[in-house]
């Protein structure tokens, strides 16, 4: 027994019932994250840019404020040559008079202020050093913004401050920030808005040759895109799917053609043959075994054509009518369970009542036909054989014997062609009736497993229901 | 053979013979047909492309036509309706090395009245002619009771009697006790069966068939009825040795 429910065949069926809806957005995924990059790109670029002009501002105003303060410096050094404290304390009263932006401030050496713009020494600031150039700046903070300021101890024990504004700068720096911050943002929603555009063309473009691959895979192989192709990769990627498409369907006419030549070429010789059977008499042991060598060979061959035309017919609802399958259960069931009662085997059925699905009438009985010959073939006298047919989101369908069940070792390869357990050697077949099976199953969406049971061997068969709109 | 005649050949056995006309390009096959035809006791005669066959279907008086598919000019199955519109009447039997259930499918959605898929055998060829040609007069005969010596079907009740007993059927075996009574005197092929009895269209490969005849014969045979004699190598034989007449005949 398959301890896997869920073989090959099965998961190539889930890709046929994902719902169509959310395909789109599956699609769209990968061409909106290119957009995202690309904007994200592009936002980290310029916010890069942005602070390192940031930085180059910043430095450029803190120079333009030190050199003012380096003139105030030298200004200073200047007078105090010329006529030292005195020349000092009239300049700064003059300039605090006048009400500067600087900063300024002289003091004896007892700490009382001579001139100045200022009532106070400021308690975080020591003088350091006695020359008049811009050597040791200290930064502090007074009031309401920041201020640069140099502070010496001249001879004499006489303290002067000098000292320019930052906050100008802070307040440039501030706008500059707000101004980017802005742009930052604006830039984003620009770049968002450029790949969202750029996504949805390609989307667009994509999403053409997406339809015309699922109206393929839905078995419409002449479906071509309409219109006359650009002359970009997109439409050099829509003239090859043409030429594919072109090949495929050229293939599959072949085949077709094809299949139906062997059929005429191999038929034809064998009625000669059979034709001349019937005109030999006195043999009729030899013919009868010749004519059911024919048969055979002829069944093999249906068999594999038909196994080949289910394969290629696969996935296109062409051909697929509404049938009910509790009537076509019913008769099948009631052709072989003669058969079954006859041989011994203790026959039941479950089927319930009116179960519609799209199917080929001919080949869903020929189906079932398969199943329960193979059921009631490697059965013995005594055992049970069950067919089962339920309503659910699929219909359930269930063939059940509690025969010897596969031989060990044997899984979903028995729906291979031509796959024969040694162990069966002696009893009839050529191991086409599961490959059929499968075939059909799959021609028709149907999802073919083989449960675990304890015992025997049970097919299970889901079938899309079809519901009556 | 007084009875099988009347059934097969009819008002129209007075005047002349059956004719029968035989569309096929490989003139082996068509001579080996042709030979059937003659045993039947009707007249063949032979076309080998589509549109000879058409045009002949026309003029010619025909109770069958016997039509290959893959033909010089086309598909033989796609022509029936040109057969048609031609006026024919004549029943259509295609014969055709294009054999698989799906293709017998279609050839009788598309009109043909039977379908038999090379190779064939001759048996099997000649049971369906002869079904064919009895198709038409058979109705004339439909009445509520068939009678077969001691054997009675009632076809409205759908009941079954052996000397005035009841023999209880199943449907299944009522509807193919029915078809071999319409068939009575001529061999009956299990695919005959299979196609009109269960409306199943493919070779299962194996002789469930046989299982309910048997089973049918067995309970006429139980109440006294030897009715159904199978016939080696080609199927089965119903009411041959009786020497009544259907009841509505």
């Amino acid at each position: 027994m398959a301890a896997d429910p869920e073989p090959r065949l099965v998961l190539r069926r889930t890709v046929f019932w994902r719902p169509v809806f959310w395909r789109p957005v599956l699609r769209a995924r990968a061409t909106l994250r290119l957009a995202g990059l690309m904007a994200a790109a592009v936002a980290v670029l310029s916010l890069g840019a942005m602070a390192l002009q940031y930085r180059l501002v910043a430095t450029r105003l803190t120079e333009a404020q030190k050199d003012l303060l380096s003139a105030d410096l030298s200004g200073l050094g200047a007078l105090y040559d010329q006529r030292r404290i005195i020349a000092l304390r009239q300049a700064i009263d003059y300039r605090a008079a006048s009400g500067g932006q600087e900063l300024l401030l002289l003091t004896d050496r007892h700490g009382r202020i001579l001139a100045g713009t200022e009532d106070r020494w400021p308690a975080d600031v020591a003088p350091q050093g006695a020359g008049f150039d811009l050597s040791t700046p200290q930064e502090i903070t007074r009031g309401t913004g920041r201020w640069l300021v140099v502070a010496r101890e001249l001879p004499g024990g006489f303290g002067l401050l000098a000292g320019r504004p930052l906050a100008p700068v802070d307040a440039t720096l501030a706008a500059l920030k707000r101004g980017m911050i802005g742009l930052a943002l604006a830039l984003l929603a620009a770049a968002a808005l450029v790949g969202w555009i750029a996504a949805r063309q390609v989307m667009g473009r994509i999403g053409r040759l997406n339809r015309l691959a699922d109206q393929v895979a839905a078995g419409d192989l002449e479906a071509r895109l309409p219109g006359p192709r650009k002359a970009d990769e997109f439409g050099l990627l829509e003239t090859h799917m043409h030429h594919m498409l072109d090949r495929i369907e050229s293939l599959n006419r072949a085949t077709h053609r094809l299949s139906d030549t062997i059929a005429h070429e191999m038929r034809t010789p064998l009625n000669r043959m059979a034709a001349r059977l019937s005109a030999i008499n006195g043999q009729e042991e030899t013919v009868s075994q010749l004519r059911e060598e024919m048969r055979g060979a002829i069944r093999i061959f249906d068999a594999l054509l038909d196994i080949s035309r289910a394969e290629a017919d696969h996935g296109s609802g062409g051909g697929l009518l509404p049938v009910n399958l509790s009537t076509l259960a019913e008769g099948v069931w009631e052709l072989y369970e003669a058969a079954a009662e006859e041989k011994g085997l203790i026959p039941v059925a479950d089927i319930a009542p009116g179960l519609m699905v799209l199917g080929d009438r001919t080949l869903i009985s020929q189906m079932l036909a398969n199943l329960l010959d193979n059921a009631i073939k490697y059965c013995a006298p005594g055992d049970r054989l069950r067919l089962t047919l339920s309503p659910g989101p699929l219909h359930l369908l269930e063939i059940a014997d509690s025969g010897p069940g596969l031989p060990k070792g044997m899984g979903d390869e028995i729906f291979e062609r031509f796959t024969r357990a040694d162990r069966d050697r002696g009893i009839r077949g050529h191991g086409l009736g599961l490959a059929l099976v499968r075939a059909i199953a799959m021609r028709h969406g149907a999802k073919l497993s083989l449960p675990a049971t304890g015992q025997g061997l049970t097919l299970r068969l889901e079938w899309p229901p079809l519901t009556s709109g | 053979m007084c009875l099988t005649r009347r059934l097969w050949c009819s008002e129209s056995a007075m005047t002349m013979t059956d004719r029968i006309l035989i569309i096929e390009d490989d003139p082996e096959i068509a001579a080996a047909v042709a030979n059937e035809v003659r045993a039947l006791g009707c007249e063949p005669s032979h076309r080998d492309t589509l549109d000879g066959g058409l045009t002949e279907s026309a003029s010619g008086d025909y109770r069958v036509i016997v039509l290959d598919r893959m033909l010089p000019g086309g598909d033989g199955v796609d022509a029936i309706a040109q057969i048609r519109a031609g006026g024919s009447r004549a029943m259509i039997l295609v014969l055709s090395a294009l054999g698989r259930a799906a293709e017998r499918v279609e050839g009788l959605e598309k009109g043909a009245d039977d379908y038999l898929p090379k190779p064939y055998e001759p048996e099997e060829l000649r049971a369906r002619l002869r079904a064919l040609l009895r198709r038409g007069t058979i109705q004339v005969a439909d009445n509520d009771l068939m009678a077969f010596g001691d054997l009675e079907i009632r076809l409205k009740a759908r009941t079954v009697h052996v000397r005035r007993s009841h023999v209880p059927v199943s449907p299944r075996e009522f509807a193919l006790l029915t078809f071999f009574a319409q068939n009575a005197g001529h061999v009956v092929t299990r695919m005959q069966l299979l196609e009109t009895v269960w409306n199943l269209h493919f070779d299962p490969g194996t002789n469930v068939v046989d299982v309910h005849v048997g089973r049918l014969r067995r309970k006429l045979e139980e109440a006294g009825a030897h009715v159904i004699r199978s016939v080696r190598g080609e199927g089965y034989l119903f009411a041959q040795s009786m020497a009544g007449e259907p009841g509505g005949g």
